[in-house]
Formats: structure tokens, sequence, C-alpha cells
């Protein structure tokens, strides 16, 4: 199998295998901001899948891990993309 | 880091994006035709990796946690130019998908996290030099994912503390050392993180990397 498909699979897998351990504590911005007594506002968009999640799917673990899972490949296919434009096409 | 729409006054908004925009525009023009087609995939997986493991935080102190922003990871892999370029792909999905970072504050987030990230590559080439010592590697991506953080802080705690909301709680006499005192912290993961895989990347004589000169021939 080719290298990059296993280091895809490898993120995946890692993926699926730490979301139960990763914090859920607010992270240095959030907590200097929570610290200061500075309250999030509403953003201007909540987005298809807000704060990783899916939300027509229940169960926590199962709605963080297709929104992870989705977002690695929206990722692969806009960089891919990028990578098919500032390239150079190999003539041959 | 990421910041969210509400934190930053609108001049500052329309500031951090005509900073970005300058950055993105000479990164292209950088970028484009620098590589041979055969890095795509390359590109492709480490942005979907950095995506990935900017979901999984880590516990830091205090009850806040850190992650990877995976900057000068990219860096090292792609060089600068594309870094910033995939980074900032990365940052737009997760404020346009997933309501991470706002949209007005997207100009600030792309200064913080892709511009800095990117070019502490610059960082990473003075420490290592000629070296091919895998230490001084170790070492040099270390320092500089830890510097690209504790920068990124800094930018963050001067645009928040210049925008009116924190300016009550005492503007940048308070957010600044305060934006520092975690990320020093959270920096330690950041470098920690980056040099292990990085130095581990290197080590491997695999197909993934031979069609990849930054990492290869040390960073020329």
């Amino acid at each position: 199998m080719n290298g990059h498909v296993k280091a895809l699979i490898l993120i995946l897998v890692c993926l699926a295998a730490l979301i139960p351990f990763a914090s859920g504590d607010p992270d240095g911005l959030e907590k200097v901001a929570e610290t200061l007594g500075v309250e999030e506002t509403e953003s201007l968009s909540s987005g298809l899948m807000p704060d990783y999640t899916v939300p027509t799917v229940e169960n926590a673990y199962g709605s963080t891990l297709a929104a992870g899972f989705i977002g690695v490949f929206l990722v692969l296919g806009a960089t891919l993309l990028l990578g098919k434009t500032i390239t150079k096409h190999d003539k041959q | 880091m990421h910041i969210p729409d509400g934190f930053l006054s609108l001049t500052i908004c329309v500031l951090m994006y005509a900073a970005s925009a300058g950055f993105l525009v000479w990164s292209w023009k950088k970028a484009k035709n620098a590589y041979s087609s055969s890095v795509t995939p390359l590109l492709a997986v480490s942005s979907a990796f950095v995506f990935a493991a900017q979901m999984i935080n880590f516990p830091i102190l205090y009850g806040t946690s850190g992650h990877l922003v995976g900057g000068t990871f990219l860096a090292v892999l792609l060089g600068p130019y594309v870094a910033i370029l995939s980074m900032t792909i990365v940052l737009m999905m997760q404020a346009l998908i997933f309501a991470d970072g706002g949209l007005t504050t997207f100009g600030a987030n792309v200064f913080n996290m892709a511009i800095i990230g990117g070019l502490s590559y610059f960082i990473v080439k003075s420490f290592t030099r000629e070296s091919k010592s895998s230490n001084r590697f170790f070492l040099s991506v270390f320092a500089a994912s830890w510097i690209s953080m504790v920068l990124g802080a800094l930018a963050c705690g001067l645009q928040i503390g210049f925008s009116p909301i924190f300016s009550e709680a005492g503007g940048v006499a308070v957010t600044v050392p305060a934006m520092l005192f975690w990320h020093i912290l959270i920096g330690l993961g950041e470098a920690t993180i980056t040099a292990t895989l990085l130095t581990q990347l290197k080590r491997m004589p695999s197909t993934l990397l031979s069609s990849f000169t930054v990492l290869r021939g040390g960073l020329e």
C-alpha cells in the first residue's frame, strides 16, 4: 500500500483512539477570557458541525468522531487541490 | 488560541485581515511552481494530520488545556510558504464548518498560527545551520515550535488587549502576561510533539518523504 494512504489510515486510527482522552478543559485563550470575566458572544456562523459535533449523531463519541473524520477528508481534499494548483506539473 | 467572533475590535479585525492577506499573496507567489507535483500527497496528508491533532486537547495545569497548532511541523516538512497556505486551509475549515475561530477574527487567527507558524521555518534553519546532527535538529525544532507558540500568544494577547471587550478588564497589561503564561506551558507540549515527530520522520528511510528535500537534505 502507498505510504501516504498508510499514514492517513494511521491518522484516522489515532484520532479515533485519542478522542476519548482529549481534554474538555478551556484552552489558553478561553481560560484568559474566563479569568478576566469576558464572555464569548454568539459567533457569526455556528457552522455545520459546531464544536466538532455532528448534530444528528446523539452519541457524544460518535458525533465527535464523525466530525473529525469529515474534517480530515475536507482538509485532505482542499489541500490536494492546493497542491495541484501550486506545484509544477512534470511534463512526461 | 482560536479567537472567536466578538473578541476583537473592527479596526483590529481589518488590520489583521490586511496583514494576513499580504503574507498569503507573498507565500502564494513564493510557493507557486516551487515544487514538483509529487509533493502534493505529503502536503495533503500532513495538513490532515494537523487538523486531526488540533482536535486532541491535552491538559496543562489548573483546568486548562492546549493542543498542537502544528505550524512548525508543516513548515519543516513543506517549507515556510506552502506551510502558511496549508495551515490557512486548516484554519478556514475550522472557522467555516466547525465554528472554531470566528469569521471576523479569521485574519488574526491566520496571522497568529499560520503565518507565525510557517515563518518559524527560518528559526529552525538558523538553529540547525549546516549541521546533520539529529540532536541538534531535535533541539532546533523544539525551540522553534516553542517560540512560534509564544509569539502567536503574544500577538493574540496584543490583539485582544487592544480590543474594547478586554480593555475594561485591564487591556494589554493583563492579557499579554496571561496569554504568555499559558502558552509558555502549552508551547512545551507543542515543542515536544513537533520535535519528536519530525525527528522520527527524518529517520524513516521511507518512500513517504523520498520525494522531499526540505526534511531529507537537512534544511536548505
